[in-house]
């Protein structure tokens, strides 16, 4: 076998030595007699190299093999390089395995006991690891294109969103599920209030085609006003696909959505328009302290769907609506600017689109879709306004059956703040020494502390800031309480 | 020209020494012939018309009684040898004359003696074997034509029929004298071993069909597993020493790589299992008591690559089957670069044997399907007897001639059954 | 062209034939005697190979490591592909980070916020390894949705049952901490909870972690007009303080989040490299405690690991009733 390798090599290394033998001395010679006679020149050097490679392989063989032929291991192998340690699993010196006595000859098994083969260097080689890692993405990529979409379209993301304490928590959910989709993807990013700088480093960490445009209204505070908004900002998006003509599938995606990677290969299906089914998520997403509510509302998993309702023949007969029933009494917690917030009958982000429909000048526009000049801006909710006949609408996912995104709206109060950039303002100075750092076992009393704790009330951010004087305290635990030693509490101030 | 001259004979006696090397060198590693191109080109024979098999009908006592003692044998890694009973029972292949017959089969459950654990313990094997072979030679006069030189049978075990567990008793043993002239069809594949017969047709070992069919996931399921194995690395029961089980493979394995996050590897056997496999990239196949595992045909199903850790397995259907295309092998001591050797495979390697290994007709060699279907492992057998036809001259013995020895081999065997 | 000019030339032309040939010949012949020890496959560790000769103890020849059996695949492969790889390979090399996730079947949300952690996770450069322990079901969609990601993970499940919730998630993190354990397995540990959000530099910075990285998490809550950051006050990333968000703290406790701190999954398996005493009976069964009272002993190992004085948040958590 290694000389059938060596062989190959050999045969490679000589390949590029043709090559220079044939633009040598005898290069200009053009007739092709004389062609002839360097292409068998060339081919006899070959022959000769390999010849030569191979008479010494030979002799290397002869030579050897009788010397390193030992009676366990009848390999015919040349070289001995001592590489491994052996160790017994009880780590006894035994090294050698028992020399068998009349085994089976030709086989270079041996029966009986062998050596537990472990090498010195314990850690896998961290080169190797990323090439394993490579050989991963190849593999998968490979997957993709052998059993993914063939000739998959753009998809055109259009996303309202404003600057908010929560927008950097849902838009970064939504900014990697995209990244995740195995498209091409251009993000349409609408900012109400005009485009800040906030949103757009977010967004540029996405590496993906955005556009990020402004929208010249503010975000209201009551949500009823903000959902009209965000449909004003949707078309302002859609026109702008009409404008610069761009080619795929349009697909709403809240930033408080959440996608299975599954929904980017559905969306591929559509033909014009297309309704998928939206989960709505109306609890809460920690599960410590969602559990009691949840357990009240004693409807544990039956997940609230929004979507396309098919009969049994697969075609459209309706929508699945969120029924807002159940937690019209818990109004108290899901109102106003707060909490979470129920979705409306439809949400857009539970349609597709043809990006082409909206296009100007396009010969098969169909007759059922609106243009979007015609309409007027107030009374677009959703994407069912844009069609005159709604069933052209196609459903997807197993005709909604599926549920491959989610809807979990929750919000922080409007007029909760929040660090600019997300970067905290370390404080410079701090006022309140503490008994002891940096775990307080007793809550130091201490006046300035109820002061601070008043003070939260008008601050948007509540922090109690222990600091110690860096390296000096000693390491043990128990000493710690006992000494004294100042420690300060401050306040930080975010603005 | 006498440089020429000269140039000339040292060619040939160059080439000469190198064709020596080689056939020696290829008769150790390749004892059988490759097919070339993609896999498939005989696997897709049909068996149907190229050979007549003759059941013998042996009484239950051989068969079906043992079956019924322990159903167990259905299920566990040996029921080829049930199943290829059943299978040519029905199969257009059997022939009810046994004139025409080019092959004569024995029905024994040879292997279908459990310990509570599920391990076959076969030691009253040999005697029940030559009480069959006794009762075909009394009772027909095919056997004695030519002593089992044109009869078959089926002996799963690890060791064949050689009928011990241990490796080194079922070597002191050998192949049961009775069955030195027919043709073994055995699981056990270690070429040039005592236990392994010349001409035997290697098969793979039972794994159930259904249960994997069932456990299918979609092919675009992202294969995020580099390396997988589950299964025992340390035999501790039976090899308190270490060392002895898996020619201490697994035990290399397990200590150089339990720490690398690459190798999923483990002792525990996960609900996940087979979906696991078909989200892994390389599935270990290392020898375990015996040089096979059922891995082999989990890993083929699954369109996992088969890295195969055992010197000089012969593997099912080796001459009908390009395993050095579909799977890896690596030697036993090699096992401590594993990584090395893995991470260094040109990618374009390993999707080509992915591809080769999505090929339905290896999958279907692999399994022992009820009700058959074409193409499978019982074809493959079928396939295999059939190019051994026509038989040589050697396989009819001149009349009054003897091969066999009745009374070879140890006391204990000559027992009755 | 004369005829005798035309046979010099063809005696000249012969002469030089045999002259190439023998050359040839020759250089075949001394490559064949060039040192086989170049594998194919395999780059030979030799530093390692030093310093273990004297106790290494010869156990069989190595002709040349690599595939036996046929090659003929791998040698069909032109030697360009294989160069390209080696030349493609020269990318940084990572640590490892284990991310260490603990579920409860009990969250509605499961499904949906492992996908969303699974979207982020995959985006992180390799190696990553994401641990995800859920108690064992009859049936579990789990297994499904990890299945589908992609992302390098191990799946561990538990028999035990608990009542309370926070024991449970410990007793999870402990399992995971375990297998980290038992396979010595190394790397940067991170335990995420399911309601995490994570900036991807968030990664970038955590593999700077030496022995104990910390930095600020943020809570984020529904209802209250505050936001709340828990994590360390640093400077440079030199750990000076630590932001609270209450005052009373057990001894028992992080002074954070669990999210809010990672560390060297050697501190495990290998304590007293780190000079602590291995485990004692009592914490034997209790990783993540040692880990903890690890963190507590001495903090001059704790390092700011997020940006410059940690001041940058790139974890939050949805913290939605209270």
């Amino acid at each position: 076998m290694k000389q059938l390798s060596l062989l190959q090599q050999a045969t490679r290394r000589s390949n590029s030595f043709r090559s220079l033998d044939g633009g040598g001395p005898d290069g200009p010679m053009k007739s092709p007699a004389t062609l002839f006679w360097i292409i068998l020149h060339a081919l006899c050097c070959l022959i000769s190299l390999v010849l030569g490679f191979r008479f010494s392989r030979l002799l290397f063989f002869l030579l050897f093999s009788s010397t390193t032929t030992s009676p366990n291991s009848s390999s015919s192998s040349t070289i001995t390089v001592p590489f491994f340690r052996t160790l017994d699993t009880r780590s006894t010196a035994i090294l050698q395995p028992p020399i068998p006595e009349n085994r089976t000859v030709a086989s270079r098994v041996v029966v009986g006991r062998h050596g537990i083969l472990i090498r010195p260097w314990p850690h896998p080689n961290p080169e190797e690891v990323m090439r394993a890692h490579r050989i991963l993405e190849r593999v998968q990529k490979e997957q993709r294109l052998q059993y993914g979409v063939k000739d998959p379209r753009t998809v055109i993301v259009i996303t309202p969103t404003y600057v908010r304490t929560f927008q950097a928590l849902h838009l970064t959910g939504v900014m990697h599920s995209l990244m995740n989709a195995p498209y091409d993807v251009v993000w349409i990013v609408v900012e109400a209030g005009g485009a800040t700088n906030e949103t757009a480093t977010l967004i540029a960490k996405s590496r993906l085609r955005t556009i990020h445009i402004g929208f010249d209204r503010q975000m209201p505070v009551s949500w009823a006003d903000r959902h009209r908004v965000e449909d004003l900002m949707r078309v302002q998006a859609l026109r702008l696909v009409r404008d610069r003509k761009l080619d795929g599938i349009v697909v709403f995606a809240d930033d408080s959505n959440m996608h299975s990677m599954e929904f980017f290969d559905e969306v591929q299906k559509v033909n014009r328009v297309g309704a998928l089914s939206i989960g709505i998520l109306v609890h809460s997403g920690d599960p410590n302290e969602s559990l009691k509510t949840e357990k009240m509302e004693n409807e544990e998993s039956s997940l609230p769907i929004q979507g396309p309702s098919c009969n049994s023949s697969e075609s459209l007969v309706g929508w699945h609506t969120f029924d807002a029933r159940p937690y019209a009494e818990k109004s108290a917690v899901f109102i106003g600017d707060i909490g979470t917030i129920l979705p409306r009958k439809i949400e857009w982000a539970g349609f597709v689109l043809n990006s082409r429909l909206f296009w100007k000048d396009n010969d098969d526009k169909p007759e059922w879709m609106k243009d979007l000049d015609t309409l007027d801006d107030e009374s677009v909710e959703s994407p069912l306004s844009l069609l005159k006949d709604q069933s052209v609408v196609e459903p997807l996912g197993s005709c909604g059956r599926k549920v491959l995104h989610w809807w979990l709206r929750v919000e922080a109060r409007a007029d909760s703040k929040f660090p600019s950039g997300w970067v905290i303002d370390t404080p410079l100075e701090i006022t309140v020494p503490a008994k002891h750092t940096p775990w307080p076992e007793i809550p130091p009393e201490l006046p300035s502390i109820e002061k601070k704790e008043i003070a939260t009330e008008q601050n948007f951010v509540e922090e109690h800031t222990v600091k110690r004087p860096p390296k000096t305290r000693t390491k043990k635990r128990s000493s710690r309480s006992k000494k004294k030693r100042e420690a300060r509490v401050a306040e930080i101030q975010l603005k | 020209m006498e440089i020429w001259k000269w140039a000339l004979f040292l060619v040939a006696v160059i080439l000469l020494g190198e064709m020596g090397i080689d056939a020696k060198k290829m008769s150790q590693l390749h004892p059988t012939e490759r097919i070339s191109g993609s896999a498939g080109d005989v696997l897709d024979d049909d068996p149907v018309g190229r050979l007549k098999v003759f059941v013998y009908e042996l009484p239950s006592k051989y068969n079906k009684k043992i079956l019924q003692k322990d159903p167990r044998c259905l299920t566990h890694m040996f029921a080829a040898e049930i199943f290829m009973h059943r299978f040519l029972l029905s199969s257009p292949v059997r022939t009810l004359n046994p004139e025409e017959a080019d092959w004569f089969y024995t029905p024994v459950y040879s292997t279908c003696d459990l310990t509570p654990n599920g391990l076959p313990l076969p030691f009253k094997s040999p005697r029940m074997m030559r009480s069959a072979i006794q009762l075909i030679s009394s009772n027909w006069p095919y056997w004695n034509r030519t002593e089992g030189a044109d009869h078959f049978f089926v002996v799963p075990h690890d060791f064949g029929a050689c009928f011990h567990y241990q490796e080194e008793k079922a070597i002191e043993r050998g192949i049961l004298p009775l069955l030195q002239r027919a043709t073994l069809v055995q699981t056990f594949g270690q070429r040039n071993h005592v236990c392994l017969k010349e001409g035997a047709i290697t098969i793979p070992p039972y794994a159930p069909p259904q249960k994997m069919q069932a456990h299918l996931i979609p092919p675009d399921t992202p294969r995020s597993i580099f390396v997988y194995f589950r299964g025992l690395f340390y035999d501790v029961g039976n090899d308190p020493e270490g060392g002895y089980y898996a020619r201490g493979a697994r035990a290399a394995v397990w200590e150089n790589f339990k720490d690398n996050p690459l190798f999923d590897i483990s002792t525990e056997h996960p609900t996940t299992y087979y979906e696991d496999m078909q989200r892994a990239v390389f599935c270990l196949c290392p020898l375990g008591w015996a040089p096979w595992s059922p891995r082999l045909v989990e890993a083929v199903i699954f369109g996992c690559i088969p890295v195969i850790i055992a010197d000089d397995i012969v593997l099912p259907f080796a001459d009908a089957i390009p395993w050095e295309e579909l799977g890896l092998f690596v030697d036993e001591k090699d096992v401590p670069n594993l990584d090395t050797i893995l991470t260094s495979i040109p990618p374009e390697v390993i999707l080509r044997k992915q591809r080769l290994l999505a090929n339905p007709s290896v999958k279907q060699a692999m399994l022992f399907p009820t009700p058959a279907q074409p193409g499978d492992s019982f074809h493959q057998i079928l396939n295999g007897l059939a190019r051994k036809l026509p038989h040589g001259r050697s396989v009819h013995l001149k009349p009054g001639e003897k091969v066999l020895n009745w009374t070879a081999g140890p006391v204990g065997d000559l027992k009755p059954w | 062209m004369g005829v005798t000019e035309r046979s010099k030339k063809r005696v000249h032309l012969w002469k030089k034939a045999v002259l190439h040939f023998l050359l040839c010949f020759v250089m075949g012949f001394f490559t064949g005697f060039a040192p086989t020890g170049k594998p194919t496959f395999t780059r030979v560790d030799s530093s390692a190979e030093k310093q273990y000769n004297n106790s290494m103890v010869e156990l069989a020849p190595r002709p040349m490591l690599g595939v036996t059996g046929n090659n003929r695949s791998l040698s069909e492969t032109p030697e360009s592909a294989v160069e390209e790889t080696e030349s493609e390979i020269e990318i940084e090399e990572r640590k490892q980070i284990i991310v260490i996730s603990p579920t409860n079947d009990k969250d509605p949300l499961r499904g949906v916020l492992l996908r969303r952690m699974a979207d982020t996770l995959k985006l992180v450069p390799p190696p990553l390894l994401w641990i995800v322990v859920e108690s064992k079901m009859e049936s579990s969609d789990v297994s499904d949705i990890l299945r589908s990601t992609g992302v390098m993970y191990r799946h561990l499940v538990f028999m035990e049952n608990f009542t309370d919730h926070t024991t449970e998630m410990d007793h999870q993190r402990n399992l995971a901490l375990k297998h980290i354990e038992h396979h010595r397995l190394s790397g940067i540990v991170h335990f995420a909870a399911l309601s995490n959000v994570y900036h991807l530099s968030f990664f970038d910075h955590i593999r700077s972690t030496e022995t104990f990285g910390t930095w600020p998490l943020a809570k984020l809550s529904t209802k209250r007009k505050k936001m709340i950051i828990e994590g360390p006050v640093c400077q440079s990333s030199q750990v000076i303080g630590w932001h609270l968000n209450k005052l009373k703290m057990d001894t028992d406790e992080l002074p954070i989040h669990i999210s809010g701190f990672g560390f060297n999954s050697s501190i495990l398996w290998d304590p007293e490299r780190w000079g602590y005493l291995p485990f004692a009976d009592a914490t034997k069964q209790n990783s993540l405690k040692f880990v903890k009272q690890a963190f507590f002993e001495d903090e001059s190992k704790i390092r700011g690991v997020a940006s410059e004085d940690c001041s940058k948040v790139n974890i939050w958590q949805l913290h939605l009733s209270s």
